[in-house]
């Protein structure tokens, strides 16, 4: 039954596993740092560097490969009900679901882990070079690499994986097969409050944490970061409405886009989560600096600067890649909703067209739910330090990261979905 | 008068060398409900699909609604087919997370002709309380309504329907029956209707069986009995 899952989707999980090598990349290379400046003295300020990043990856990781594997599984909800149909016990459909998980994250832990010790090589150059470390301090491999890396990526993706199999393994079948998942619509309360009560407890720390000591304020502030674009991610069937009456307006297949969000709210929020992430770490780094520049009139050190922004450029690398793959699973489980349309004369333009809408509002709001996020952690920073409430960017740089963004939800998005449209409507949609 | 669907020797072959159609010529005048039967693999969904544009034939010529489809270009074909024909499969192809009133008006939305509101369809096939309910909730007959529903939301010439009574009990599929040919009757929309079922073909005017991707047998269609005894001979 595993076997049958996976060969009837492996695409469905190409997303997921192409996550966790990069999971698995991402805590290599921090314990490959941890592991290195185990020499250099303490005094030098990036001591504690190397455990900054790995925790910092592991929670990174928990939350994203959680997202884009229960977004994988939750594709499989009819599966489910079709194999519960015919006599598999709900504790049966959830050991299948946890085999799966964790024959995905195997090989790609394998594919990451070297991956993730050419990045740490690379970077530890890069920082002897920048003169941050001494140049003869060498890069070294951390010995227990392979088993934390392991249980880093096999546990979190067992963990996202059940959390998105509870509800469709103990649904009953006829319920699922009906394909009324409509009927979820009742739990919005429940978690539109928690949204609201992780952004209004995001704020709230971000506020407490601006009176602490810049090193401190740093580190709380990736926690406030996780915790509102995971609050982002609850409220997003919400926050994806916002944009909706505009949408609307541009048309009939602006309605049909606008339709779509509204039935594909919560599978798109999934993909949320990571998207803005990366428009928050990216928004952050970036601002700061720029900002700082602009009141104080001199540029960060080459040496700061570059630690800021290699350490950054590998976060939003990591959400970026997650969320494309969640988006890229969406749109691989609405293959048939394409050919359906299609069938009801969508010309292919036409179909794609409603994607290209859809993508916009995916990628306002995700651009929009990034920059609130990112102003929360960096106002009351930037007063505490700089004494002003203004951040500055200059335009470029606004035009560059609205450009990335939509190109990012292009490439999940209206990629797939032209993909799926060359096939004819009919063999796709039988 | 010139027919609204027009097959000359048609052929359709698939890869791996399965000769699905073989020189089948069709001419259908409109208004006229034709019921299409045969074993199953005998091309029936193929015969269809070809008629319909869905799929190109590798010989032969198809005409749609007094066009030539043969070598029409995708768009232009999708958009003959949006404005003239409608669609009614086993398998019902509706969006099941959008509600009704949205599924019935997809053609329009993607430009067809409004020709009829959806309330008039809605009322048309007996669906009139049920516009804002998600299609996901629906029973299968209710579905089968709403694909018939959206299959004349733009008033079209053809109504092509592939077992569209598979899925449903006899009641409802002779619900779904009579609504297919009110269409034929009364707005003189031609019906190509594939199905099993001998009781479904009966409400047709014209029978045509398939045999091995050819035409057996072709004229008008019997009662119940005297198809499923046709059927059986050109089966054997
Ligand atoms: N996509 C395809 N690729 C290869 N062969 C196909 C394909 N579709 C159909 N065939 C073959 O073409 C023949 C005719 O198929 P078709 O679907 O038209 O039959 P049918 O009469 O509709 O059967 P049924 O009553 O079972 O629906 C069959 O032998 C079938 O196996
Ligand atoms: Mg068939």
């Amino acid at each position: 039954m595993i076997r049958q899952a996976f060969r009837a989707n492996p695409w469905a999980f190409l997303g997921p596993a192409a996550t966790q090598a990069l999971a698995a990349a991402l805590v290599t290379t921090g314990l490959g740092l941890t592991a290195s400046l185990d020499g250099v003295p303490p005094d030098n300020g990036i001591a504690d560097l190397g455990i900054i990043f790995t925790l910092s990856s592991a929670y990174l990781t928990v939350l994203v490969v959680g997202v884009t594997m229960g977004t994988a599984i939750a594709g499989q909800a009819r599966d489910m009900a079709l194999v519960r149909t015919i006599g598999a016990t709900p504790g049966r459909v959830r050991r299948a679901i946890a085999a799966q998980a964790v024959l995905v994250a195997l090989p790609a832990t394998a594919a990451g882990i070297p991956l993730g010790l050419l990045a740490g090589y690379a970077w530890w150059h890069g920082l002897a070079g920048a003169g941050v470390v001494p140049s003869e301090a060498t890069f070294r491999v951390y010995g227990g690499t392979v088993p934390i890396a392991y249980a880093v990526t096999v546990g979190t993706s067992l963990l996202g994986a059940l959390v998105a199999a509870i509800r469709p393994s103990r649904l009953r079948p006829s319920v699922a097969l009906t394909e009324a998942l409509v009927s979820r619509r009742g739990r919005g309360r429940v978690r539109t409050a928690i949204g609201v009560l992780l952004l209004a407890g995001g704020v709230t720390l971000a506020v407490v944490i601006s009176g602490f000591d810049a090193a401190t304020a740093d580190q709380a502030g990736l926690f406030v970061m996780l915790a509102m674009c995971v609050g982002a991610g609850l409220l997003g069937p919400v926050l994806l409405r916002v944009t909706l009456p505009v949408v609307r307006r541009l048309g009939p297949v602006g309605a049909l886009a606008a339709d779509a969000v509204t039935a594909r709210a919560r599978s798109l929020s999934g993909a949320l989560v990571p998207l803005t992430l990366a428009v928050a770490f990216a928004a952050f780094t970036v601002v700061l600096g720029t900002t700082t520049a602009h009141v104080t009139g001199v540029a960060a050190p080459a040496a700061d600067r570059w630690l800021e922004y290699s350490g950054t450029g590998a976060y939003t690398a990591f959400a970026a890649v997650a969320a494309v793959n969640t988006l890229l699973t969406v749109m691989h489980a609405r293959r048939r909703e394409l050919a359906v349309v299609r069938l009801a004369g969508g010309t292919r333009g036409r179909t794609l067209a409603v994607v290209v809408c859809e993508a916009l509002v995916v990628t306002s709001t995700a651009l929009a739910a990034g920059a609130a996020v990112a102003a929360t952690t960096l106002l009351p920073l930037l007063h505490t330090a700089l004494g002003t409430w203004r951040p500055w960017l200059p335009v470029s740089w606004l035009v560059a990261g609205i450009a990335g963004t939509t190109a990012l939800v292009f490439a999940g998005m209206v990629g797939p979905a032209a993909a799926a449209l060359r096939r004819p409507p009919i063999e796709v949609a039988g | 008068m010139e027919s609204v669907i027009s097959l000359t020797s048609v052929s359709r072959r698939y890869p791996r060398g399965v000769q699905a159609l073989r020189d089948v010529s069709l001419g259908i005048p409109a208004g006229q409900f034709v019921a299409v039967m045969g074993a199953t693999g005998s091309g029936k969904s193929t015969l269809l699909h070809c008629a319909a544009g869905l799929d190109r034939p590798d010989g032969g010529r198809v005409r749609l609604a007094g066009q030539d489809i043969t070598r029409m270009r995708e768009a232009r074909l999708t958009r003959l087919r949006r404005d003239r024909a409608g669609f009614v499969f086993q398998s019902y192809n509706l969006l099941s997370e959008l509600t009704v009133r949205q599924n019935v008006a997809l053609p329009v939305r993607l430009g067809g002709p409004r020709a009829r509101t959806v309330d008039e369809v809605l009322g048309l096939v007996g669906l009139g309380g049920l516009g804002d309910r998600p299609v996901g909730e629906l029973s299968g007959g209710q579905r089968q309504r709403v694909a018939v529903a959206r299959a004349l939301v733009t008033a079209p010439a053809v109504v092509f329907a592939d077992e569209p009574t598979g899925a449903l009990d006899p009641a409802t599929g002779a619900h779904i029956l009579r609504l297919l040919r009110t269409a034929a009757d009364r707005d003189g929309v031609t019906v190509l209707m594939v199905t099993h079922d001998p009781a479904a073909a009966a409400w047709s005017d014209r029978l045509v069986l398939l045999r091995e991707g050819a035409v057996a047998d072709d004229g008008p269609a019997a009662d119940a009995t005297r198809i499923a005894h046709q059927l059986q001979a050109v089966a054997a």
